[in-house]
Protein backbone atom coordinates (compact mmCIF):
# COMPACT_ATOMS: atom_id res chain seq x y z
CA UNK A 1 0.00 0.00 0.00
CA UNK A 2 1.23 3.10 -0.87
CA UNK A 3 1.84 6.84 0.89
CA UNK A 4 -0.79 7.68 -1.51
CA UNK A 5 -3.37 5.80 -1.03
CA UNK A 6 -2.88 5.58 2.75
CA UNK A 7 -3.77 9.20 2.42
CA UNK A 8 -6.53 8.81 0.57
CA UNK A 9 -8.60 6.12 2.64
CA UNK A 10 -7.34 8.86 4.97
CA UNK A 11 -9.59 11.12 3.75
CA UNK A 12 -12.47 8.78 2.68
CA UNK A 13 -12.40 8.53 6.40
CA UNK A 14 -13.75 11.82 7.47
CA UNK A 15 -16.79 11.47 5.76
CA UNK A 16 -17.99 15.18 5.03
CA UNK A 17 -21.19 15.65 3.27
CA UNK A 18 -22.54 19.14 2.48
CA UNK A 19 -26.44 19.19 2.57
CA UNK A 20 -28.37 22.83 1.72
CA UNK A 21 -31.49 23.52 2.99
CA UNK A 22 -34.60 25.12 1.01
CA UNK A 23 -38.05 25.60 0.42
CA UNK A 24 -40.78 28.56 0.61
CA UNK A 25 -40.76 31.11 3.84
CA UNK A 26 -42.30 29.25 7.05
CA UNK A 27 -41.67 25.80 5.80
CA UNK A 28 -40.13 24.91 8.75
CA UNK A 29 -36.24 25.17 7.34
CA UNK A 30 -34.65 26.54 11.04
CA UNK A 31 -36.51 24.41 12.82
CA UNK A 32 -36.23 21.38 11.22
CA UNK A 33 -32.65 22.19 12.16
CA UNK A 34 -32.17 23.24 15.43
CA UNK A 35 -34.57 19.97 16.32
CA UNK A 36 -32.00 17.88 14.55
CA UNK A 37 -29.36 19.30 16.88
CA UNK A 38 -31.23 19.26 19.62
CA UNK A 39 -32.33 23.20 20.33
CA UNK A 40 -34.94 24.97 21.63
CA UNK A 41 -37.26 25.60 18.69
CA UNK A 42 -39.66 28.21 20.10
CA UNK A 43 -38.35 31.01 19.87
CA UNK A 44 -37.39 30.88 16.04
CA UNK A 45 -37.62 33.92 14.19
CA UNK A 46 -38.08 34.38 10.36
CA UNK A 47 -34.26 33.64 8.89
CA UNK A 48 -33.04 36.92 7.30
CA UNK A 49 -29.86 35.51 5.25
CA UNK A 50 -28.81 31.61 7.08
CA UNK A 51 -27.86 29.30 9.76
CA UNK A 52 -24.56 26.60 9.23
CA UNK A 53 -24.41 24.04 11.97
CA UNK A 54 -21.93 21.35 11.44
CA UNK A 55 -22.56 18.25 13.38
CA UNK A 56 -21.36 14.80 13.48
CA UNK A 57 -24.00 12.10 12.91
CA UNK A 58 -23.42 7.99 12.58
CA UNK A 59 -19.64 9.05 11.72
CA UNK A 60 -20.75 11.36 8.85
CA UNK A 61 -19.57 15.37 9.56
CA UNK A 62 -22.72 17.39 8.33
CA UNK A 63 -22.44 20.53 7.23
CA UNK A 64 -26.01 21.87 6.80
CA UNK A 65 -27.05 25.38 5.09
CA UNK A 66 -30.29 26.84 6.18
CA UNK A 67 -31.01 29.75 3.93
CA UNK A 68 -33.73 32.16 4.24
CA UNK A 69 -36.67 30.97 1.98
CA UNK A 70 -38.39 34.71 2.20
CA UNK A 71 -39.23 36.14 -1.15
CA UNK A 72 -36.53 38.32 -1.80
CA UNK A 73 -33.70 36.12 -0.42
CA UNK A 74 -34.28 33.62 -3.39
CA UNK A 75 -32.56 34.89 -5.59
CA UNK A 76 -29.65 34.55 -3.43
CA UNK A 77 -29.75 30.59 -3.37
CA UNK A 78 -28.10 30.05 -6.36
CA UNK A 79 -24.52 31.31 -3.87
CA UNK A 80 -25.17 27.99 -2.09
CA UNK A 81 -25.34 25.37 -4.96
CA UNK A 82 -21.68 24.70 -5.33
CA UNK A 83 -20.57 21.22 -4.06
CA UNK A 84 -23.93 20.14 -2.41
CA UNK A 85 -24.36 16.51 -1.96
CA UNK A 86 -27.77 16.34 -0.99
CA UNK A 87 -30.52 18.99 -0.81
CA UNK A 88 -33.38 19.12 1.70
CA UNK A 89 -36.83 20.79 0.08
CA UNK A 90 -38.91 21.67 3.07
CA UNK A 91 -42.34 21.94 2.41
CA UNK A 92 -45.13 23.18 4.78
CA UNK A 93 -48.23 20.39 4.47
CA UNK A 94 -50.83 23.06 5.69
CA UNK A 95 -49.54 26.04 3.38
CA UNK A 96 -52.64 25.03 0.60
CA UNK A 97 -52.68 28.30 -0.96
CA UNK A 98 -48.59 28.21 -2.25
CA UNK A 99 -48.15 24.72 -3.36
CA UNK A 100 -48.22 26.11 -6.60
CA UNK A 101 -45.10 28.29 -5.95
CA UNK A 102 -43.70 25.19 -3.82
CA UNK A 103 -43.98 23.21 -7.34
CA UNK A 104 -42.18 26.59 -9.14
CA UNK A 105 -39.37 26.98 -6.91
CA UNK A 106 -38.59 23.44 -6.87
CA UNK A 107 -38.49 22.64 -10.55
CA UNK A 108 -36.54 25.58 -10.91
CA UNK A 109 -33.65 24.09 -8.78
CA UNK A 110 -33.81 20.68 -10.03
CA UNK A 111 -32.69 22.41 -13.85
CA UNK A 112 -29.89 24.05 -12.04
CA UNK A 113 -27.05 21.99 -13.35
CA UNK A 114 -24.25 23.25 -10.17
CA UNK A 115 -27.25 20.33 -8.33
CA UNK A 116 -27.23 18.47 -11.10
CA UNK A 117 -25.39 15.83 -8.89
CA UNK A 118 -27.18 16.41 -5.46
CA UNK A 119 -29.72 13.78 -4.08
CA UNK A 120 -33.04 15.51 -3.05
CA UNK A 121 -35.02 14.63 -0.05
CA UNK A 122 -38.26 16.29 0.10
CA UNK A 123 -39.70 17.26 4.04
CA UNK A 124 -43.45 17.35 3.95
CA UNK A 125 -43.09 18.92 7.37
CA UNK A 126 -45.98 19.77 9.61
CA UNK A 127 -47.52 16.27 9.71
CA UNK A 128 -48.29 17.70 13.42
CA UNK A 129 -51.01 20.07 12.04
CA UNK A 130 -54.90 18.87 11.92
CA UNK A 131 -55.15 20.55 8.19
CA UNK A 132 -51.74 19.25 7.01
CA UNK A 133 -51.99 17.16 3.41
CA UNK A 134 -50.53 14.24 3.83
CA UNK A 135 -47.06 13.19 2.20
CA UNK A 136 -49.02 11.44 -0.89
CA UNK A 137 -50.74 14.45 -1.81
CA UNK A 138 -47.23 16.37 -1.68
CA UNK A 139 -45.59 13.98 -3.55
CA UNK A 140 -48.93 14.52 -6.64
CA UNK A 141 -48.74 18.24 -6.37
CA UNK A 142 -45.28 18.88 -6.07
CA UNK A 143 -45.09 16.41 -9.74
CA UNK A 144 -41.92 14.14 -7.86
CA UNK A 145 -42.49 11.24 -9.95
CA UNK A 146 -41.35 12.80 -13.33
CA UNK A 147 -38.10 13.79 -11.52
CA UNK A 148 -36.00 11.45 -13.44
CA UNK A 149 -32.89 13.46 -13.48
CA UNK A 150 -31.96 13.21 -9.43
CA UNK A 151 -32.54 10.55 -6.66
CA UNK A 152 -35.25 11.63 -4.30
CA UNK A 153 -37.46 10.55 -1.82
CA UNK A 154 -40.37 12.21 -0.09
CA UNK A 155 -40.76 11.56 4.15
CA UNK A 156 -43.84 13.29 6.16
CA UNK A 157 -42.27 15.28 9.28
CA UNK A 158 -43.03 16.86 11.61
CA UNK A 159 -40.24 19.69 13.00
CA UNK A 160 -41.91 20.27 16.21
CA UNK A 161 -42.23 16.96 17.58
CA UNK A 162 -39.22 15.43 15.67
CA UNK A 163 -41.00 12.60 14.28
CA UNK A 164 -39.58 10.91 11.17
CA UNK A 165 -36.68 13.67 11.32
CA UNK A 166 -33.94 11.11 11.47
CA UNK A 167 -35.77 8.47 9.02
CA UNK A 168 -35.38 11.37 6.42
CA UNK A 169 -31.98 12.64 7.28
CA UNK A 170 -30.86 8.51 7.22
CA UNK A 171 -31.89 7.88 4.00
CA UNK A 172 -30.20 10.91 2.33
CA UNK A 173 -26.74 10.21 3.95
CA UNK A 174 -27.20 6.71 2.51
CA UNK A 175 -27.85 7.57 -0.82
CA UNK A 176 -25.18 10.09 -0.78
CA UNK A 177 -22.73 7.65 0.58
CA UNK A 178 -23.66 4.84 -1.90
CA UNK A 179 -22.38 7.58 -4.41
CA UNK A 180 -19.74 9.38 -3.19
CA UNK A 181 -17.57 7.15 -1.07
CA UNK A 182 -16.28 3.87 -2.10
CA UNK A 183 -17.74 0.85 0.19
CA UNK A 184 -15.00 -0.13 2.20
CA UNK B 1 57.21 -37.18 -1.75
CA UNK B 2 54.18 -39.52 -0.76
CA UNK B 3 53.53 -37.83 2.64
CA UNK B 4 53.44 -34.96 0.68
CA UNK B 5 51.20 -36.58 -2.08
CA UNK B 6 48.96 -37.86 0.62
CA UNK B 7 48.84 -34.35 2.38
CA UNK B 8 48.16 -32.35 -0.96
CA UNK B 9 44.73 -35.21 -1.02
CA UNK B 10 44.01 -34.97 2.42
CA UNK B 11 43.87 -30.93 1.43
CA UNK B 12 41.70 -31.80 -1.49
CA UNK B 13 39.29 -33.89 0.39
CA UNK B 14 39.02 -31.08 3.14
CA UNK B 15 38.57 -28.35 0.57
CA UNK B 16 35.83 -31.16 -1.51
CA UNK B 17 34.01 -31.08 1.72
CA UNK B 18 34.16 -27.37 2.59
CA UNK B 19 32.99 -26.62 -0.94
CA UNK B 20 30.13 -29.19 -0.68
CA UNK B 21 28.92 -27.35 2.23
CA UNK B 22 29.15 -23.73 0.87
CA UNK B 23 27.06 -25.01 -1.88
CA UNK B 24 24.61 -27.06 0.62
CA UNK B 25 24.48 -23.42 2.81
CA UNK B 26 24.06 -21.54 -0.19
CA UNK B 27 21.24 -23.99 -1.49
CA UNK B 28 19.69 -23.76 2.09
CA UNK B 29 20.12 -19.53 1.79
CA UNK B 30 18.87 -19.36 -1.96
CA UNK B 31 15.58 -21.55 -0.53
CA UNK B 32 14.78 -19.13 2.20
CA UNK B 33 15.15 -15.83 -0.15
CA UNK B 34 12.79 -17.81 -2.72
CA UNK B 35 10.24 -18.89 0.42
CA UNK B 36 10.33 -15.41 1.78
CA UNK B 37 9.70 -13.87 -1.65
CA UNK B 38 6.96 -15.92 -2.06
CA UNK B 39 5.43 -14.75 1.09
CA UNK B 40 5.52 -11.73 0.63
CA UNK B 41 4.21 -12.15 -2.93
CA UNK B 42 1.40 -13.80 -1.10
CA UNK B 43 1.31 -11.40 1.48
CA UNK B 44 0.69 -8.67 -0.85
CA UNK B 45 -1.81 -10.79 -3.20
CA UNK B 46 -4.22 -11.35 -0.09
CA UNK B 47 -4.00 -7.52 0.16
CA UNK B 48 -4.92 -6.32 -3.12
CA UNK B 49 -8.22 -7.97 -4.32
CA UNK B 50 -7.93 -9.13 -7.96
CA UNK B 51 -10.70 -6.46 -8.95
CA UNK B 52 -8.42 -3.49 -7.93
CA UNK B 53 -6.35 -3.48 -11.11
CA UNK B 54 -6.95 -1.20 -14.25
CA UNK B 55 -7.38 -4.34 -16.18
CA UNK B 56 -10.64 -5.63 -14.62
CA UNK B 57 -12.11 -2.48 -14.42
CA UNK B 58 -11.21 -0.83 -17.85
CA UNK B 59 -12.51 -4.38 -19.19
CA UNK B 60 -15.97 -4.26 -16.94
CA UNK B 61 -16.61 -0.57 -17.44
CA UNK B 62 -16.49 -0.65 -20.98
CA UNK B 63 -18.46 -3.72 -21.25
CA UNK B 64 -21.41 -2.33 -19.53
CA UNK B 65 -20.71 1.14 -21.50
CA UNK B 66 -21.31 -0.30 -24.62
CA UNK B 67 -24.42 -2.48 -22.73
CA UNK B 68 -25.72 1.10 -22.04
CA UNK B 69 -25.30 2.36 -25.50
CA UNK B 70 -26.68 -0.33 -26.81
CA UNK B 71 -29.93 0.35 -25.07
CA UNK B 72 -29.87 3.44 -26.04
CA UNK B 73 -29.90 3.15 -29.84
CA UNK B 74 -32.52 0.47 -29.67
CA UNK B 75 -34.62 3.52 -28.73
CA UNK B 76 -34.91 5.22 -31.96
CA UNK B 77 -37.64 3.99 -33.64
CA UNK B 78 -39.08 1.79 -30.78
CA UNK B 79 -42.06 2.45 -30.38
CA UNK B 80 -43.23 4.62 -26.83
CA UNK B 81 -43.24 1.65 -23.73
CA UNK B 82 -40.12 -0.21 -25.66
CA UNK B 83 -37.99 2.86 -25.57
CA UNK B 84 -39.39 3.91 -21.84
CA UNK B 85 -38.17 0.42 -20.45
CA UNK B 86 -35.10 0.91 -22.04
CA UNK B 87 -34.60 4.37 -21.08
CA UNK B 88 -35.49 2.92 -17.41
CA UNK B 89 -32.42 0.50 -17.47
CA UNK B 90 -30.20 2.75 -18.81
CA UNK B 91 -30.98 4.83 -16.03
CA UNK B 92 -30.86 2.77 -13.68
CA UNK B 93 -27.42 0.80 -15.27
CA UNK B 94 -25.55 4.16 -15.63
CA UNK B 95 -26.34 5.03 -11.70
CA UNK B 96 -24.42 1.63 -11.14
CA UNK B 97 -21.83 2.30 -13.61
CA UNK B 98 -21.20 5.53 -11.61
CA UNK B 99 -21.03 3.82 -7.93
CA UNK B 100 -18.83 1.31 -9.94
CA UNK B 101 -16.48 3.77 -10.72
CA UNK B 102 -16.32 5.67 -7.34
CA UNK B 103 -16.16 2.19 -5.46
CA UNK B 104 -12.49 2.10 -7.63
CA UNK B 105 -11.30 5.68 -7.10
CA UNK B 106 -9.15 4.36 -4.91
CA UNK B 107 -6.50 2.39 -7.12
CA UNK B 108 -7.36 4.08 -10.20
CA UNK B 109 -4.62 6.59 -11.57
CA UNK B 110 -5.67 10.26 -12.22
CA UNK B 111 -5.39 9.83 -15.88
CA UNK B 112 -7.36 6.99 -15.97
CA UNK B 113 -9.96 8.52 -13.65
CA UNK B 114 -10.72 11.14 -15.74
CA UNK B 115 -10.88 9.26 -18.90
CA UNK B 116 -13.43 7.32 -17.19
CA UNK B 117 -15.61 10.24 -15.65
CA UNK B 118 -15.60 11.68 -19.08
CA UNK B 119 -17.01 8.47 -20.71
CA UNK B 120 -19.81 8.38 -17.79
CA UNK B 121 -20.20 12.44 -18.90
CA UNK B 122 -20.79 11.13 -22.55
CA UNK B 123 -22.66 8.59 -21.37
CA UNK B 124 -25.10 10.51 -19.36
CA UNK B 125 -25.98 13.45 -21.63
CA UNK B 126 -26.68 10.86 -24.47
CA UNK B 127 -28.92 9.19 -22.30
CA UNK B 128 -30.31 12.67 -21.66
CA UNK B 129 -30.50 13.05 -24.87
CA UNK B 130 -32.51 10.00 -26.03
CA UNK B 131 -34.59 10.79 -23.62
CA UNK B 132 -35.67 14.08 -24.54
CA UNK B 133 -35.75 12.58 -28.42
CA UNK B 134 -37.88 9.25 -27.23
CA UNK B 135 -40.19 10.70 -24.65
CA UNK B 136 -40.29 14.65 -24.84
CA UNK B 137 -43.35 14.57 -22.83
CA UNK B 138 -41.66 13.19 -20.20
CA UNK B 139 -39.38 15.67 -20.10
CA UNK B 140 -39.73 17.36 -16.23
CA UNK B 141 -42.15 20.46 -16.27
CA UNK B 142 -45.00 21.27 -13.61
CA UNK B 143 -48.13 21.57 -15.57
CA UNK B 144 -51.14 24.72 -14.78
CA UNK B 145 -52.91 22.70 -12.37
CA UNK B 146 -52.39 18.95 -10.92
CA UNK B 147 -55.43 16.54 -10.88
CA UNK B 148 -55.61 17.00 -7.45
CA UNK B 149 -56.74 20.35 -8.16
CA UNK B 150 -58.90 20.09 -10.71
CA UNK B 151 -61.05 17.44 -8.68
CA UNK B 152 -61.25 19.29 -5.52
CA UNK B 153 -62.57 22.39 -7.88
CA UNK B 154 -65.62 20.21 -9.16
CA UNK B 155 -67.24 19.86 -6.71
CA UNK B 156 -66.36 23.19 -4.80
CA UNK B 157 -68.76 24.37 -7.31
CA UNK B 158 -72.08 23.09 -6.43
CA UNK B 159 -71.36 23.69 -2.55
CA UNK B 160 -72.49 26.25 -0.84
CA UNK B 161 -70.34 29.26 0.18
CA UNK B 162 -66.82 28.63 1.52
CA UNK B 163 -67.87 29.95 4.94
CA UNK B 164 -69.99 27.31 5.21
CA UNK B 165 -68.28 24.11 4.68
CA UNK B 166 -67.10 22.28 7.08
CA UNK B 167 -64.08 22.05 8.41
CA UNK B 168 -61.53 19.01 5.98
CA UNK B 169 -60.53 16.37 7.15
CA UNK B 170 -57.07 15.80 8.31
CA UNK B 171 -54.66 14.51 5.67
CA UNK B 172 -57.50 15.15 2.79
CA UNK B 173 -56.04 15.27 -0.72
CA UNK B 174 -57.66 18.52 -1.92
CA UNK B 175 -55.24 20.88 -2.93
CA UNK B 176 -57.91 24.13 -3.49
CA UNK B 177 -57.64 25.69 0.20
CA UNK B 178 -60.26 27.93 -0.18
CA UNK B 179 -63.44 25.61 -0.29
CA UNK B 180 -62.78 23.52 2.82
CA UNK B 181 -60.41 26.08 5.02
CA UNK B 182 -61.72 27.98 7.91
CA UNK B 183 -62.82 31.18 7.38
CA UNK B 184 -64.40 34.09 5.47
CA UNK B 185 -63.84 35.30 1.93
CA UNK B 186 -64.99 37.54 -1.18
CA UNK B 187 -67.10 39.98 1.50
CA UNK B 188 -67.46 43.55 1.61
CA UNK B 189 -69.28 46.00 4.39
CA UNK B 190 -70.01 43.21 7.51
CA UNK B 191 -69.27 42.35 10.99
CA UNK B 192 -67.79 38.77 10.32
CA UNK B 193 -66.88 36.97 14.01
CA UNK B 194 -66.03 32.92 14.38
CA UNK B 195 -66.25 32.31 17.84
CA UNK B 196 -63.42 30.09 19.86
CA UNK B 197 -65.18 26.37 19.27
CA UNK B 198 -64.44 27.45 15.23
CA UNK B 199 -61.25 28.44 14.81
CA UNK B 200 -59.41 26.44 17.75
CA UNK B 201 -55.93 24.97 16.49
CA UNK B 202 -57.55 25.43 13.19
CA UNK B 203 -55.86 27.52 9.99
CA UNK B 204 -57.80 29.94 9.41
CA UNK B 205 -57.59 31.49 5.88
CA UNK B 206 -59.37 34.95 5.15
CA UNK B 207 -59.57 36.18 1.47
CA UNK B 208 -61.01 39.47 -0.76
CA UNK B 209 -62.25 41.19 2.00
CA UNK B 210 -63.43 45.19 1.90
CA UNK B 211 -64.44 47.22 4.90
CA UNK B 212 -65.21 44.40 7.14
CA UNK B 213 -64.76 44.21 11.03
CA UNK B 214 -63.10 41.05 12.05
CA UNK B 215 -63.50 39.07 15.03
CA UNK B 216 -61.44 35.82 15.66
CA UNK B 217 -61.98 35.14 19.32
CA UNK B 218 -59.96 31.85 20.14
CA UNK B 219 -56.36 30.33 19.46
CA UNK B 220 -56.02 29.15 15.79
CA UNK B 221 -53.13 27.31 14.61
CA UNK B 222 -52.19 29.69 11.91
CA UNK B 223 -53.63 32.75 10.38
CA UNK B 224 -53.39 33.96 6.67
CA UNK B 225 -54.57 37.24 5.76
CA UNK B 226 -54.59 37.53 1.68
CA UNK B 227 -56.05 40.24 -0.19
CA UNK B 228 -57.65 42.89 2.68
CA UNK B 229 -58.87 46.05 1.77
CA UNK B 230 -60.35 48.51 4.24
CA UNK B 231 -60.67 46.07 7.42
CA UNK B 232 -60.26 45.62 11.32
CA UNK B 233 -59.18 42.29 12.22
CA UNK B 234 -59.10 41.21 16.00
CA UNK B 235 -57.66 37.70 16.40
CA UNK B 236 -56.68 35.61 19.54
CA UNK B 237 -53.26 34.35 19.81
CA UNK B 238 -52.36 32.33 17.18
CA UNK B 239 -49.76 29.23 18.06
CA UNK B 240 -48.12 29.75 15.18
CA UNK B 241 -47.49 31.96 12.29
CA UNK B 242 -49.44 34.90 10.93
CA UNK B 243 -49.19 35.62 7.29
CA UNK B 244 -50.23 38.72 5.67
CA UNK B 245 -50.11 39.56 2.23
CA UNK B 246 -51.94 42.48 -0.17
CA UNK B 247 -53.77 44.16 2.45
CA UNK B 248 -53.89 47.78 2.42
CA UNK B 249 -55.69 50.46 4.69
CA UNK B 250 -56.60 48.09 7.61
CA UNK B 251 -55.78 47.47 10.88
CA UNK B 252 -54.88 44.23 12.52
CA UNK B 253 -54.59 43.08 16.25
CA UNK B 254 -53.14 39.74 16.83
CA UNK B 255 -50.78 37.88 19.39
CA UNK B 256 -48.41 34.89 17.64
CA UNK B 257 -45.42 33.74 17.43
CA UNK B 258 -44.38 34.98 14.02
CA UNK B 259 -45.38 37.47 11.75
CA UNK B 260 -44.88 37.35 8.09
CA UNK B 261 -45.97 40.23 6.51
CA UNK B 262 -45.67 40.78 2.30
CA UNK B 263 -47.10 43.37 -0.07
CA UNK B 264 -49.26 45.17 2.36
CA UNK B 265 -49.50 48.88 2.44
CA UNK B 266 -51.30 51.70 5.46
CA UNK B 267 -51.57 48.98 7.63
CA UNK B 268 -51.85 49.68 11.18
CA UNK B 269 -50.67 46.13 13.36
CA UNK B 270 -51.12 45.75 17.28
CA UNK B 271 -48.84 43.05 17.77
CA UNK B 272 -47.71 40.66 20.67
CA UNK B 273 -45.34 38.59 18.91
CA UNK B 274 -42.57 36.05 20.87
CA UNK B 275 -39.84 35.80 18.04
CA UNK B 276 -39.73 38.66 15.72
CA UNK B 277 -41.77 40.11 13.03
CA UNK B 278 -40.92 40.31 9.47
CA UNK B 279 -42.19 42.98 6.68
CA UNK B 280 -41.25 42.10 2.67
CA UNK B 281 -42.10 44.61 0.16
CA UNK B 282 -44.24 46.96 2.41
CA UNK B 283 -44.49 50.72 3.25
CA UNK B 284 -46.26 52.40 5.47
CA UNK B 285 -47.25 49.61 8.03
CA UNK B 286 -46.86 50.92 11.29
CA UNK B 287 -46.49 48.69 14.75
CA UNK B 288 -47.95 49.22 18.64
CA UNK B 289 -48.38 46.70 21.45
CA UNK B 290 -51.21 44.26 21.43
CA UNK B 291 -54.20 45.66 22.79
CA UNK B 292 -57.47 43.88 22.28
CA UNK B 293 -58.97 42.14 25.16
CA UNK B 294 -61.79 39.97 25.36
CA UNK B 295 -62.94 37.52 28.23
CA UNK B 296 -61.47 34.49 27.44
CA UNK B 297 -58.29 35.82 26.31
CA UNK B 298 -55.99 34.50 29.12
CA UNK B 299 -57.78 31.07 28.61
CA UNK B 300 -56.93 31.21 24.88
CA UNK B 301 -52.83 32.02 25.50
CA UNK B 302 -52.35 29.08 27.40
CA UNK B 303 -53.83 27.21 24.62
CA UNK B 304 -51.65 28.66 22.12
CA UNK B 305 -48.62 27.93 24.23
CA UNK B 306 -47.33 31.63 23.74
CA UNK B 307 -45.04 33.30 26.31
CA UNK B 308 -47.37 36.58 27.50
CA UNK B 309 -44.21 38.30 28.66
CA UNK B 310 -42.16 38.26 25.89
CA UNK B 311 -43.37 40.78 23.39
CA UNK B 312 -41.05 41.61 20.58
CA UNK B 313 -43.71 43.89 18.93
CA UNK B 314 -40.88 46.62 17.66
CA UNK B 315 -38.16 44.80 16.73
CA UNK B 316 -38.98 44.38 13.30
CA UNK B 317 -36.76 42.70 10.23
CA UNK B 318 -37.49 44.39 6.88
CA UNK B 319 -35.93 42.09 4.27
CA UNK B 320 -35.82 44.77 1.41
CA UNK B 321 -33.79 46.88 4.00
CA UNK B 322 -30.51 44.73 4.91
CA UNK B 323 -28.24 48.06 5.83
CA UNK B 324 -27.33 47.47 9.59
CA UNK B 325 -27.69 50.65 11.63
CA UNK B 326 -30.06 52.99 9.38
CA UNK B 327 -33.60 51.91 10.16
CA UNK B 328 -36.13 50.79 7.42
CA UNK B 329 -38.13 53.99 6.05
CA UNK B 330 -40.88 51.06 5.81
CA UNK B 331 -42.36 50.76 8.80
CA UNK B 332 -42.87 52.81 11.87
CA UNK B 333 -43.92 52.59 15.77
CA UNK B 334 -47.16 54.07 16.10
CA UNK B 335 -47.04 57.23 18.54
CA UNK B 336 -48.24 56.46 22.17
CA UNK B 337 -50.91 58.74 21.93
CA UNK B 338 -52.03 57.65 18.39
CA UNK B 339 -52.43 54.20 19.63
CA UNK B 340 -55.98 52.64 19.90
CA UNK B 341 -57.46 51.62 23.48
CA UNK B 342 -61.22 50.65 22.90
CA UNK B 343 -62.41 47.64 19.98
CA UNK B 344 -65.41 47.63 20.65
CA UNK B 345 -67.71 47.64 17.25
Amino acid sequence: MGLLTILKKMKQKEREMRLLMLGLDNAGKTTILKKFNGEDVSTISPTLGFNIKTLDHRGFKLNIWDVGGQKSLRSYWRNYFESTDGLVWVVDSADRLRLEDCKQELSALLLEERLAGATLLVFANKQDLPGALSKEAIREALALDEIKSHHWCIIGCSAVTGENLLTGVDWLLDDIAARIFTSD
Amino acid sequence: MDVMADVSHENTLAADSGAARVQERMQKRNQARIESVERRREAKESQSVAEENYEFFSSTFNREREGIEELLSGCSGADRATAAQNLEEATVRTAQLQKFLSDSTLFLKQYDLRKAQAALQTLQTSLTETREEALPKKKFAFRARTKGADRACAPAADTPPPSAVSPAEPGSTQTDGASEQCGFSNLSEQLLIKTSEEVQKRDVLLTHLTNCKVRLFGSPSTLHLKHIQGCEILCGPVSSSVFVDRCTDSTLAVPCQQLRTHNTTDTRVYLHVTSRAIIEDCRGVSFAPFSWSYPTLEEDFAVSGLDQTRNNWSQVDDFNWLAAGTPSPNWTVIPEEERRTSWDP
